[in-house]
């Protein structure tokens, strides 16, 4: 080219980053943090796998966690196996070949094993993953849940706290299944207090499956071999309902003492206020959720790779009985459907 | 438009000069007619492969719509994991098809795939073991399962519905009970096994193993059901399970297999499934019955049994597979995917329901498919006409035989002792021993319908049986079968290797067997609609039987019909029914392979030819030209219309109410004609054979033969000597 072109290339190459300094320099006055936060979150996919999403706790996360990703600018989607532990399995398998990846995947695991290598699939195709509320045998990104070892030994230690010296000392547990973390770990929990106590023993235990009928049944069988029981350790406040009945049914309603964990919904104060329960172990969701996106949101600045960290957030427990419910300290399902659809 | 093999010079049919005046919607209705293929829908509807059809459209329909709703579904990673996905679906699907095909229902497949998937993880994580022997429990205890249904069902005879709804109820108890017991110990074991992992997450040629494992037990699957005699008597005994026990199939086994190989099928399932997540739970297989079930019917099998392949099992699987998974990639909520797929089955009872009654309905509708003919003007055949084809009575006064005790013989032929010989409406061939022809035996039963006759040089009788083939009787009434099949042309949908109306036959002086097939396109008993049609579907065919093998020569004839040697036996006379046309085929001498017309444009319908003594040839006719039948084919719309709205008395079909026996020169000049004008003894012909001075008038509709006297014949002479006599 000509040496005229050739100089005109240069003077404007030059004006250029002589204004590209100056704007910079100007632009370094002010603050960069939004800046980096939009760039870093917005657009950013998210999307939930619970176990399904017809119950309360995935609701609970929906709102609260998708509330704040949609507020900074990401896209918030989730998947509904329905309790199918295969279909949530392929649910993930297409976001990690699907031509949308996700940049951060939420799952709340059916089991200690199915999803491994999904995971580890996941973080290979440059995903972050988060479990949630169960933990398996991956260790993934985070994980944000309960130490459900813990929970067990504070529902089992209301159970004994409450009971006392002059009863029984035999309490009934129902299980949720031999798979799943939360139930496996609470067992633990129940056996460690168990030991520290001596005396004290387990009558009869059962799996619900998570079910709230065949917790009933259980329950209901367990009573009617073990009528003396002074306490009932459910793992879920889901199929506690459905023990409460049957402790309710068998007409032992004030003399059996119904132990459980929850996420601190406002029904399940009411429940523990009229009797139906009697101690509530819960992880607050609405915490739960917050340290999830305030995961979300360093995961996604840090620049650090998927699989490159791990990290444990385990959710604050506070055990509630009659004497501790007290106004505004929970989260309300109803409310949460009512302000969707508005 | 003639085909022959073997680099013969092509031959072409030659064509009729349509007659001038011709308007211009009678052009178009042509060009509509004869162009536009619509018998093809016919032809493909009667392909027993036509059920696929709607299941094969609908997934067609699911795939692109899914394609078009979730993005980014058809790259090559997403159809990799949904056919990952597919594999033990699949397996399931197919094995439950077997089952339903066989007539009964297995509930438990969910229970046994659980099962067998706990056995797999057990025997990896437990036991520590190899993969192979994993496999091997997982099988075995699929099969254990399914012979516990199989010997329910088919050796104690329960209710297949019932006994497996209780298996599986037992089966789901049993695996709780093992979940609870050593769920926990599997999910934390410390074993990690490579293979193991390889086989649920890898993939071999860029496709996951088990969809290739799905694949290979799909192909074995068919070949085993569609030709195989087992899958045969699956088919059997789900089809009419008192017909498969008369026939000497062992039912209660046969359903017995089929539940093993549903357990089976479901073990090698859930196999892959341990192998792909590693992990089972209380949830593992629960709803799969229902599943499988509703691919199996969506695909097309009859839940009745009998009908069904795994072709339609396939399609199926696919569909809800696709479904389900696509419901879960669009997030839709709790409950939908179960709602559509509900929704789907009832559709698909309620379809398959309504195909099944209708079919032969609209088959029936959509077969006929009326092409146009513009028929020459015919010279009139009237007695006191003055023409060449003008009838008489001479028929009428013909010396009856077998009177009222045979029913219809189509064409006769007489042996070296006089005796006379003509095939049956009951199958058979009946001999009537000279002089008198009073006393008769059965000479052979071959079946079918046998028509046309001709002798060879030791006698033996060749005849075209309708519906069968070509067939011989030797003289001591030992039938053997010559040829039932010819080679099958590449792009025709019926399959036109079967011969469906061998006509009349004809030996050449080299002993092969000349031989034409009327129509491809109907049965023997629906000859009469071919008219209706008038589409050139006839064939020549030639047999040798040295080499056993028999190939096509001519096609696209309307109504291939008598086939006679010429007295030189250079060429072939061949009569074209509809086409009211006699054409030569050259066998032999410098125009072999060429096709001319000696007669064209008769006011009868020719059937069979044959030689006479003076050097002329015979020929039937079947059936008398009507004004009212030409001007119905120039309205092919108008045949049509008639066949769909009509019932069938009440068609117009061409006269063969009527007919006679013309005599014709090398030349087809017309020597003499002979006919029954009040039609009592022999109002329609379809065959005549010279003999020693008599002529023997044979009809497929008569109830007798008749015989005249042939003054000036040569009263030596037979067809025998004619053709064998001086080339002994």
């Amino acid at each position: 080219m000509s040496k005229l072109t050739k100089t005109l290339r240069h003077a404007i190459l030059a004006g250029a980053c002589l204004a590209g300094a100056v704007i910079g320099a100007q632009a370094q006055e002010t603050n960069p943090g939004p800046e980096a936060y939009r760039s870093a979150l917005e657009g950013k996919r998210v999307v939930m796998v619970p176990m399904t999403m017809g119950f309360d706790l995935a609701q609970g996360w929906n709102h609260f966690i998708g509330e704040e990703v949609k507020q900074f600018g990401g896209i918030w989607e989730t998947r509904d196996p329905n309790w199918s532990v295969d279909a949530g399995a392929q649910a993930i398998t297409d976001l990690i070949s699907s031509g949308e990846k996700p940049d951060v995947l939420i799952v709340q695991t059916p089991d200690l094993n199915s999803y491994s290598r999904l995971f580890k699939r996941a973080q290979e195709a440059g995903i972050f993953v988060i479990q949630l509320d169960n933990p398996s045998n991956y260790a993934s990104d985070v994980f944000a849940g309960s130490d459900w070892k813990r929970l067990g030994e504070l529902e089992t230690q209301a159970v004994i706290d409450h009971c006392g010296e002059g009863s029984s000392k035999k309490i009934a547990v129902i299980q949720g299944d031999q798979v799943n973390a939360s139930s496996l770990d609470q067992w633990a929990g129940v056996q460690a207090v168990l030991e520290r106590n001596p005396g004290w023993t387990v009558a009869g235990t059962a799996d619900s499956n998570w079910d709230a009928t065949t917790a009933r049944n259980a329950a209901a069988t367990i009573l009617q071999q073990h009528p003396d029981v002074c306490g009932i350790v459910d793992f879920w406040d889901a199929t506690a309902q459905g023990t409460a009945s049957a402790i309710r049914d068998a007409g032992l309603k004030d003399k059996i003492f119904p132990a459980t964990t929850g996420s601190g919904q406002c029904i399940c104060d009411k429940h523990v206020e009229d009797g139906t329960f009697g101690a509530i172990v819960t992880s607050e969701l609405p915490r739960q959720s917050q340290d999830v996106v305030a995961a979300i949101k360093i995961l996604l600045q840090s620049g650090i790779k998927p699989g490159e960290s791990k990290n444990y957030l385990y959710t604050h427990e506070i055990a509630r009985t009659k004497k501790d419910v007290a106004p505004g300290t929970c989260w309300s399902q109803a409310e949460i459907e009512a302000a969707a659809k508005k | 438009m003639t085909q022959t093999r073997g680099g013969r010079p092509r031959a072409s049919l030659p064509q009729h000069t349509e007659p001038a005046r011709m308007t211009l919607r009678e052009k178009l209705t042509r060009l509509r007619y004869n162009k536009v293929p619509d018998h093809l829908l016919g032809e493909i509807l009667s392909k027993s492969w036509a059920d696929n059809l709607v299941p094969f459209a609908f997934l067609l329909v699911v795939v692109a719509a899914f394609g078009l709703l979730l993005p980014g579904f058809f790259a090559p990673s997403s159809l990799l994991d949904t056919t990952r996905q597919l594999g033990e679906f699949l397996i399931v699907v197919l094995g439950l098809t077997v089952v339903i095909i066989g007539g009964g229902i297995d509930l438990s497949v969910g229970s046994i795939f659980a099962l067998a998937a706990f056995a797999t993880l057990a025997v990896i994580y437990i036991a520590e073991g190899p993969v192979w022997l994993a496999l091997l429990a997982a099988l075995g205890a699929g099969a254990l399962f399914g012979a516990l249904n199989g010997f329910l069902v088919g050796y104690l005879r329960l209710r297949a519905f019932l006994t497996t709804l209780v298996t599986l109820i037992i089966g789901r108890s049993l695996y709780d009970i093992l979940i609870t017991t050593w769920g926990a110990r599997i999910q934390s074991s410390p074993v990690f096994n490579d293979t193991f992992d390889h086989i649920g997450m890898g993939a071999v040629w860029g496709q996951p193993i088990s969809a290739l494992i799905a694949l290979a037990f799909a192909l074995v699957a068919h070949l085993v059901m569609s030709r195989s005699r087992i899958g045969w008597h699956f088919t059997a005994v789900g089809g009419a399970r008192r017909s498969a026990f008369n026939v000497g199939i062992n039912v209660r086994r046969t359903i017995f297999l089929t539940y093993v190989i549903s357990g089976a099928a479901c073990g090698l399932a859930g196999f892959l499934f341990a192998a792909r997540l590693s992990g089972v739970g209380p949830g593992t297989g629960l709803g799969l019955e229902l599943a499988a079930l509703t691919a199996a019917v969506v695909g097309g099998n009859s839940l009745g049994g009998g009908r069904g392949s795994i072709a339609k099992g396939l399609m199926g699987a696919v569909v809800v597979l696709l479904i389900t998974n696509g419901l879960i990639r669009m997030g839709a909520g709790t409950g939908t995917s179960q709602l559509i797929v509900g929704l789907l089955l009832a559709a698909a009872i309620v379809l398959d329901v309504r195909w099944l009654k209708n079919r032969h309905k609209v088959l029936s509708e959509v077969y006929v498919a009326p092409l146009h003919h513009a028929m020459q003007p015919a010279q009139s055949a009237l007695p006191g006409s003055g023409t060449a084809y003008a009838l008489n009575d001479a028929l009428a006064s013909a010396e009856p035989i077998a009177l009222g005790t045979v029913e219809g013989p189509e064409d006769v032929i007489l042996d070296a002792d006089d005796n006379l010989y003509a095939g049956t409406r009951h199958g058979q061939i009946v001999r009537w021993f000279a002089p008198d022809y009073t006393r008769s035996e059965v000479f052979a039963h071959i079946g079918g319908f046998p028509l046309g006759l001709a002798m060879g040089r030791d006698g033996e009788i060749v005849s075209c049986v309708g519906a069968m083939g070509l067939y011989g009787v030797a003289k001591d009434g030992d039938v053997r079968e010559l040829s039932t099949e010819t080679q099958r042309s590449l792009f025709s949908v019926v399959d036109d290797a079967r011969l469906r109306d061998p006509n009349d036959c004809d030996i050449g002086p080299d002993g092969r067997i000349w031989f034409t097939d009327s129509t491809t396109r109907y049965d023997a008993h629906d000859w009469a609609l071919d008219s209706i049609e008038s589409r050139p579907t006839g064939r020549l065919l030639v047999h040798d039987p040295k080499t056993g093998r028999t190939r096509t020569v001519l096609k696209n004839l309307r109504y291939a019909n008598g086939v006679c040697l010429s007295h030189d036996g250079q060429s072939l006379l061949i009569a074209e029914s509809w086409a009211c046309s006699v054409h030569r085929y050259w066998i032999a001498g410098p125009k072999e392979g060429r096709l001319e017309t000696v007669i064209r444009d008769m006011p009868g319908y020719p059937d069979n030819i044959n030689r006479a003594s003076d050097g002329t040839y015979w020929m039937a006719w079947l059936g008398m030209r009507t004004p009212s039948f030409d001007m119905a084919l120039r309205h092919p719309a108008m045949r049509k219309r008639m066949t769909r709205n009509l019932p069938q008395d009440d068609w117009l079909f061409p006269n063969i109410n009527t007919g006679g026996v013309v005599k014709f020169d090398e030349t087809g000049a017309i020597v003499a004609t002979l006919g029954d004008l009040g039609g009592a003894a022999h109002p329609m012909v379809t065959s005549m054979r010279e003999h020693k001075g008599w002529l023997y008038i044979g009809g497929i509709l008569n109830n007798r033969i008749g015989r005249i006297r042939l003054p000036d014949a040569d009263p030596e002479w037979t067809s025998w000597n004619s053709y064998w006599g001086d080339r002994a």
